[in-house]
């Protein structure tokens, strides 16, 4: 004990600016400070990775029309089943657990993403692999197909979900979960009204060809959507994403399989 | 001491606000008031941070060598605001997006270290808190009439519940678009600073000159 | 009484140490309406060149009178096209019902009832800002003690005709507050403002009300018709694709296309900048600056070229003719306050301007107009270029001094 105070008292009595003793505090206090940082980090960081899912999860149900103010989504999201897609082939996979597979870093990965020659969607490359999401009824047969799309708008890439629904052709719902497009112009995107657009829309055309499209002027009744007022270049930027995943680039092959029992 | 601590705490609000008095912390100002949900967290944040960096920094004032004062002061505020960060993140997720660099950034708010090397090397550790405390408010305090003005005529909101039901969902209202872009932060800063040196002369700078007038020639 | 005599029997209550010396300005301004003011002006800006701001700022007004009758026309024109190819049943509001009361009706080819329904839209837009901006005025007047001068006139004759047509009048008296209020007074009055007010006013309705302010819904007020302005239709599918629309270079510079109010014609413009440059009101320097910025960089553009953006390969004379370019060149970038001072200084001033415009119209896919952004952006940088002219004399002169001696 008295040794210790002696310590204590050696150490208060060294002149403050002495290089001992700028060094100990110096040393001292990173430990201190980087072991209470690391603490909460490690933590915390399961309360943040549940947060980040039920996020991702919450989304879904939006889309899917589940979702409402209150709502349990943990045990909601138990009716979809994450299942990770092959896009060139157009079939289920089961290289990746689709409960940690991440869209996005794979399509970083040279191995696991295609560099897009022709590229309306301004996304660089493309994942050769997808997380889908299938709604399923209580008895268990397919209710609605959930799909992540992403693009370019005028300011920043779209991320977001179209949800279709089991004939893979009409479309039950699109939303974006994170953008910057401008306030009032192009972030209508969020807009309620606007969205309600997208419900009974058609995919195709009874030959199977992509007619979807956001335009200003009507042209296909079933497969229009009015473009946003005033915002030409987020419009583009949703006609083009939307038209890129759901064709031949994108998910067209993976839901024809899906109709014929091939996926 | 030469302020009661109640000074310390009141001083801050309006005849000494970091904000409309030094025009500290102005970019994080800009950045996160377009919601007041956003706004709210963002003022906890900073009264945390800024209340408690003053509190250790005034308990270490006499250890702390004068060669490495400063980053001294850096280590603590930052691990604080790691600190804040994480918690954030852990239990306000939705808001933790928004706010997402700003919270880091309150590392370099210059009130946070003005406070800490100002008052909280010279003072004891629960005056220095209550500065801190105080000075975190004066912050708060303009963020939140900021948060208010914007979100309202932005959005036609308040804390996200609606109070002018805008055109868009069919109400009546047209929601002004220009105060959701940062820029106008500083106008309404601006005006603020403007309204509180015509309320309290004292704050007012002396001109730095005077457009002369033929006369005077 | 003669009215003169009226005036000169009240002056004593308004003067200093009258019953209502606080509203001096108020009577001041009354007063100058009917005669010719007693007091010249002493500070900036004509300080700077010793003609009198009132002849300043009536001459200015009177330049735009061209483009005044050219808004009341082309806007009855416009409206009354549209609304000619819709069912009677269709056409209904106010203005409509007045035209029909005095038997113009709605008829494209006659004159008058395209003026007259061209007035229609534009006295209430003009009349709202003259009061909403007067209130603002004469409020900063009465505070500060000093005159409302006829600045405010061009402010807000210039603010009303850069509007569309459809501007609900709510915004219109926002936009003018704004300017007034941040444009100029908060910098300390006419004379003192380094921003062009009626500009700030626009640009903050650019900003707050997009949807009013840009699209292809605005441009004519006739509910549900869309049509999107020449820039719109020359920034999506290019400039030769305008005679798809019907739209010659010919119809774009007499300005018989869809636009703000007074925007349209750029030959009402030229006329308006022909008499400003013989008034000597205008400074050609920045005009020739402008027009060189403009036609160099959009000529270099043009060589560039670029197979995905149709905005490259617009020729300088297509740029002179739409959009606002040539009202911003006549009325704005000459506006002798918030421009350049020094005669090099001026030219610099000019080119930035012309350069900014193509550079936002061309190659920032967001906004299809770039006028309005370019002035204020070289009305931001006007003290930075005199700044460096003066610096670069001093500089020069006091290299001449060394080697003379």
């Amino acid at each position: 004990m008295s040794k210790h105070n002696n310590i204590l008292t050696k150490f208060k009595n060294m002149p403050v600016d002495g290089m001992t003793k700028t060094l100990i505090v110096a040393i001292t206090l990173c430990l201190v400070c980087s072991m209470v940082v690391s603490f909460a980090a490690v933590n915390l960081k399961e309360v943040q990775e549940a947060n980040k899912s039920i996020d991702k999860q919450k989304n879904i149900l939006q889309v899917a029309g589940l979702y409402y103010e209150g709502i349990d989504v943990k045990k909601s999201f138990s009716s979809f089943e994450p299942i990770v897609v092959d896009l060139n082939q157009g079939t289920f996979t089961n290289r990746f657990d689709p409960l940690t597979f991440d869209d996005r870093k794979a399509a970083q990965d040279p191995e696991l993403s295609i560099s897009l020659k022709e590229d309306p969607a301004s996304i660089g490359r493309r994942t050769n692999f997808a997380t889908v999401y299938l709604l399923k009824k209580e008895d268990g047969s397919l209710d609605k197909i959930i799909l992540p799309i992403h693009g370019y708008g005028l300011w920043s890439t779209l991320y977001g979900f179209i949800a279709l629904e089991k004939n893979g052709n009409d479309i039950f719902g699109l939303q974006f979960y994170q953008h910057a497009e401008t306030p009032g112009l192009g972030a209508e995107v969020d807009n309620p009204k606007w969205k309600a657009q997208w419900k009974g829309k058609k995919l195709n055309n009874g030959n199977g060809e992509l007619m979807i499209t956001v335009a200003k002027t009507k042209k296909y009744k079933e497969h229009h959507i009015d473009a946003l007022a005033g915002a030409t270049l987020t419009s583009n930027g949703v006609d083009n994403l939307v038209k890129f995943w759901m064709g031949e680039a994108g998910f067209k092959k993976f839901l024809k399989n899906l109709q014929n029992g091939a996926a | 001491m030469s302020q009661t601590r109640k000074e310390l705490l009141i001083d801050p609000l309006v005849d000494n606000n970091p904000i409309t008095l030094q025009v500290l912390g102005i970019c994080s100002a800009l950045a996160v008031t377009s919601s007041l949900n956003v706004a709210f967290v963002m003022s906890l944040a900073v009264i945390a941070v800024c209340g408690f960096s003053s509190l250790f920094i005034s308990f270490l004032r006499h250890y702390i060598p004068n060669s490495i004062r400063i980053i001294v002061q850096m280590v603590i505020i930052a691990s604080l605001v790691i600190l804040v960060d994480q918690i954030i993140k852990a239990y306000a997720y939705e808001i933790s997006k928004t706010l997402s660099v700003f919270v880091g950034l309150i590392i370099t708010n210059c009130i946070v270290m003005g406070r800490a090397e100002a008052f909280a090397m010279k003072n004891k550790p629960f005056e220095s808190f209550v500065d801190g405390v105080g000075n975190g408010l004066g912050y708060s305090l303009l963020l939140m009439s900021v948060g208010v003005i914007r979100e309202l005529f932005g959005s036609g909101s308040l804390f996200g519940v609606m109070i002018f039901e805008p055109v868009s969902n069919g109400g009546w209202y047209v929601p002004n678009g220009l105060l959701l872009l940062p820029p106008s932060a500083f106008f309404i800063i601006g005006f603020i600073i403007w309204g509180v040196r015509t309320w309290k002369k004292s704050q007012v700078e002396a001109r730095e000159y005077k457009i002369q007038t033929l006369e005077e020639h | 009484m003669s009215l003169r005599n009226y005036f000169h029997s009240l002056e004593p209550h308004f003067e200093k140490g009258g019953k209502y010396e606080k509203y001096y300005p108020l009577f001041e301004m009354v007063e100058t309406i009917f005669f010719t003011s007693n007091t010249v002006t002493k500070v900036a800006p004509h300080a700077r060149s010793f003609v009198d701001m009132k002849r300043v700022m009536t001459y200015v007004v009177i330049s735009t009178i061209p483009c005044i009758l050219w808004a009341l026309y082309n806007t009855g024109l416009q409206t009354n096209s549209v609304l000619a190819t819709m069912s009677v049943e269709a056409q209904s509001g106010w203005r409509i019902t007045l035209l029909q009361l005095t038997g113009l009706g709605i008829d494209p080819d006659s004159l008058i009832s395209n003026v007259f329904h061209g007035l229609l839209y534009f006295l209430p837009i003009y009349l709202t800002t003259l009061i909403a901006g007067g209130i603002c005025e004469v409020t900063f007047a009465t505070i500060r003690g000093h005159e409302v001068n006829e600045g405010f006139l061009v402010s807000s004759m210039l603010f009303a005709l850069t509007l569309p047509a459809s501007t609900p009048l709510w915004q219109v008296a926002l936009g003018i507050a704004f300017g007034v209020v941040v444009g100029k007074e908060v910098f300390g009055g006419t004379g003192k403002n380094f921003l062009n007010p009626a500009l700030t006013g626009r640009a903050f309705l650019y900003f707050a009300y997009p949807a009013y302010m840009s699209g292809d819904s605005i441009w004519t007020p006739v509910d549900g018709y869309s049509g999107a302005t020449s820039l719109g239709i020359a920034a999506a599918e290019g400039y030769e694709s305008l005679s798809n629309y019907g739209i010659t270079w010919a119809d774009a510079f007499l300005g018989t296309i869809q636009g703000s109010l007074g925007e349209t014609s750029t030959l009402a413009c030229a006329i308006g900048l022909v008499f400003l440059l013989l008034t000597k009101i205008a400074n050609y320097r920045m005009v020739i600056g402008c027009l060189l910025g403009m036609i160099i960089f959009s000529s270099f553009l043009n060589w560039v070229g670029s197979d995905t953006n149709p905005m490259f390969s617009m020729p300088w004379y297509w740029h002179l003719v739409i959009g606002s370019y040539a009202f911003g060149l006549v009325f704005m970038v000459t506006e002798p306050v918030s421009g350049s001072h020094t005669n090099l200084g001026r030219y610099i001033y000019g080119a930035l301007i012309g350069f900014m415009v193509v550079m936002i119209r061309v190659l920032n896919p967001a906004f299809p107009e770039g006028m309005m952004l370019a002035i204020l952006f070289g009305n931001i940088f006007a003290p930075l270029i005199d700044h460096f002219v003066v610096m670069a004399n001093i500089k020069r002169r006091a290299k001449f001094n060394v080697q003379t001696q």
